[in-house]
This record gives structure tokens, C-alpha cells and sequence, in this order.
């Protein structure tokens, strides 16, 4: 069953980042913009999960949860509260209310997930076989996951589920060699760096060894960011390969 | 109650700016070798969040417009051409302002100034001048990101 999230933020970037964190699960994501908005939607469509801010304009989190707990149609929704303010008597003040979880700002997408499949399993998007673009291939017990020349916005998570997904693979197969190929990309710009350091760290939390393959260019960008600094780059999957 | 001069505003100010801009922008800025090298001019943006309680006070974080709409990109995840208005950097400004003010307003707490967070608001522009009244502390940290300033001042007075 697709899990129901509302997130209540007065930011519509934080809800966006709060969107595609959820991209690759199978869930719905609706949004409100302040604690009035976010009780009238809690109401009407009984979400599974409410991820809500505290400072906001109108109604704030902390008034939106207090009248959220008060009606017992709805004060059992497990409540992650997203917030800039760690002082101890904050998130005291806040587990007192009977929230799930706490997060404070700034966070990463990946941090959200893994406090939600704390609470839920999320299950991935199924993506038809014939829709599957083919990325993973071996090589004795090394693993190949090459991405293609072009990938379109909307496919990022899709690739990062890939991979995610290739990584468990191993874990099960007991390997822990992988070759991230990127020699098919041409055009370097900010959506594929993020999605290369978002696979390199799911590497690196699975700690698999793991050495790249694409051109200068790209090494030298991919350099300049702290979570790719270290990853090795060759000229060819030969040499790649021949590294481990 | 402590005393708001033994507070190491910089090093929290340091600290946190770092961690938001690495964690929500995958950007590793710098301190600037002195606080005039992070002196923002020009067409600029502005974000404030003010906190008030045992202790007032207000944070504002400047950066020039063309390094705004990097910021707005590198937290959407799209390029900075695909940024089309000014509301989505100005979102984007009012957050980081809002998690740099939100960990200063969660440390003056934890040092005994118990105080609430206003919502950021922004100014942008290019001839303007933010003059402060009245503030017992302020303190200026320059950082750099390639050849853009940041500024973050904080003004700070004790209450009770």
C-alpha cells in the first residue's frame, strides 16, 4: 500500500527536498505550507506520516501538533518534527509532545529515509523490466555499474535506487568490488554530480572498494567535492579493473 | 543566566554556516582571512531571522545575487538557469538563514538565554546599507566560496 506522507513546511524548498527523498518509495507526498494547512489535510486525507517544521508563519509545528494530539481521529499519525533548533530544551519539549523523531536542519534526504523505515517499510518504485535501463554487468566477482550518456532529471532516483539496489546484491553474493563506469557522459553539470556523490556514498556506507572510469574532466570536477575527493579514476575499464 | 559577552559567537556562527552549506548545498566554503575580505557589495541578497527572549538579537546572512541563485540551484538540485524567479532564491536564502539563526538561537538557549526564532525575511538590492542600533555585541565572519563573499553578522543584547 502506498504510504501517505504530508509535509507540513513553510519552505517550499524544504518540501521539495522532503519530496524526492520519497521519490524512489512507493509513496504519496502532500504538501502544506503552515500548521492550519497541515491540520486541514491531516483531517481530510489521514496520512500515514506527518513531517512537520516548527518555525512557520500562521501556525507554527509546535501549536499544529498540540491540536493534533487533542482529536482522536488523528493523534495517533507518528509525527517527525524537522527543525533548525537543537537546544536540549527544545527536543526535550518536543519528545514530551509525543512525537516519533526528531531532525534537525540542515539534513540530507537519506538521513529522512532512514528515520522513516524506522517507523515503516518503504518499499521502491516498481519500475517495469522492459522500462529498465540495463546499468549493472560483472566481471569475474567485480560488479559494473556503468551509467549512460544521458539521463534525464526525473531518472535520477531511479539510478540511485539502481544502485542501491546493486550494492544489496553483492552484500548477498558476498562481494564487495564495484566499477562505477562513467566514460558514456559527455555533459557534466550540477544534477549529475549530486547523483554520481549521492551512488558514491551508498558505496561508501556499504563499504564496497571501488574505483571509477571517465574522463578528466569529470575526475577533475568530482574532485572538488569533499564525498568524491578520493574516488580513483582511470582512462579505461581495463585499467579500472586491473586496479583491484 | 550567563553573560553574553563569554558567549564564542564566532565559533558557532563558523560552525554552523559550514555544516549548512556543506550538508544542504554540497559547497565547502571558507572563513576569509579577515571579516573585510567577506564584505558583500553590489546587487546582493539578504536573510535575516531575528530572536527574541532573555536575549535579542538578529543574524544576517549577505551573499551577491548571482551567488544567491547558485545557492537556490545547488539545493533544488537544478542548474542555475533553470532557476526562473526570485521566490525560489529567496526560499532558498530564508532557509540557510533560518538553520544558521536556529543553531545560534539553540546554543543561547543551552547558555542559560532562553529565546524564540522569528521567520527569516529578505532584502535584496543593490545601494543599501543595514545599519544596527543599540547591540551590546556584533560580530562580522567572512567566508568565501571561489570568488564570491559571504557575510554573516550577528548583533546580540542581553535582556533581563
Amino acid at each position: 500500500m502506498t504510504l501517505k506522507v504530508l509535509a507540513v513546511d513553510d519552505s517550499k524548498t524544504i518540501r521539495k527536498i522532503v519530496a524526492k527523498a520519497f521519490a524512489p518509495y512507493d509513496c504519496q507526498v502532500i504538501e502544506a505550507e503552515n500548521g492550519i494547512e497541515g491540520l486541514a489535510i491531516a483531517g481530510k486525507d489521514k496520512p500515514d506520516l506527518i513531517i512537520l517544521d516548527i518555525t512557520m508563519p500562521v501556525m507554527n509545528g509546535t501549536e499544529m501538533l498540540q491540536k493534533l494530539k487533542a482529536q482522536s481521529n488523528l493523534k495517533d499519525i507518528p509525527v517527525i518534527m524537522l527543525t533548525a533548533e537543537s537546544g536540549k530544551e527544545n527536543v526535550i519539549n518536543i519528545l514530551k509532545m509525543g512525537v516519533k523523531d526528531y531532525i534537525v536542519k540542515p539534513f540530507k534526504g537519506e538521513q529522512l529515509i532512514d528515520r522513516v523505515s524506522k517507523l515503516f517499510t518503504l518499499k521502491p518504485v516498481q519500475v517495469q523490466e522492459s522500462e529498465k535501463p540495463s546499468c549493472v554487468s560483472h566481471q569475474g566477482d567485480i560488479t559494473i555499474f556503468t551509467l549512460p550518456e544521458r539521463i534525464e532529471r526525473q531518472q535520477g532516483p531511479e539510478f540511485d535506487t539502481m544502485f542501491q539496489q546493486t550494492l544489496k546484491g553483492m552484500a548477498d553474493a558476498g562481494q564487495n568490488k564495484i566499477v562505477l563506469d562513467l566514460h558514456k557522459i559527455k555533459e557534466v553539470n550540477m544534477f549529475i554530480v549530486r547523483l554520481i556523490i549521492g551512488i558514491v556514498q551508498h558505496g561508501q556506507r556499504a563499504r564496497v572498494k571501488m574505483h571509477a572510469v571517465g574522463s578528466g574532466g569529470l575526475a577533475a570536477e568530482l574532485k572538488g567535492f569533499q564525498e568524491t575527493s578520493e574516488l580513483v579514476f582511470h582512462e579505461t575499464l581495463d585499467a579500472a579493473l586491473a586496479a583491484f | 543566566m550567563g553573560d553574553i559577552h563569554q558567549l564564542d559567537l564566532k565559533s558557532i556562527a563558523v560552525n554552523s554556516t559550514k555544516q549548512v552549506f556543506q550538508t544542504m548545498l554540497s559547497m565547502s566554503i571558507d572563513v576569509a582571512a579577515s571579516a573585510s575580505d567577506g564584505v558583500v557589495s553590489g546587487k546582493r541578497v539578504v536573510g535575516s531571522v531575528g530572536f527574541a527572549g532573555d536575549v535579542m538579537g538578529n543574524i544576517n546572512i549577505s551573499v551577491p545575487g548571482g551567488f544567491a541563485k547558485e545557492m537556490a540551484a545547488a539545493m533544488l538540485g537544478m542548474e542555475p538557469d533553470e532557476i526562473e524567479d526570485d521566490d525560489e532564491v529567496n526560499d532558498v536564502i530564508g532557509e540557510v538563514s533560518n538553520m544558521i539563526g536556529g543553531d545560534l538561537k539553540s546554543r543561547l538557549c543551552d547558555a542559560g538565554f532562553p529565546c524564540q526564532l522569528s521567520i527569516p525575511n529578505i532584502t535584496r538590492g543593490t545601494d543599501f546599507q543595514i545599519d544596527t542600533i543599540g547591540w551590546v555585541r556584533h560580530e562580522r565572519i567572512g567566508f568565501k566560496k571561489d570568488n564570491n563573499g559571504i557575510a554573516v553578522d550577528i548583533y546580540i543584547k542581553s535582556v533581563a
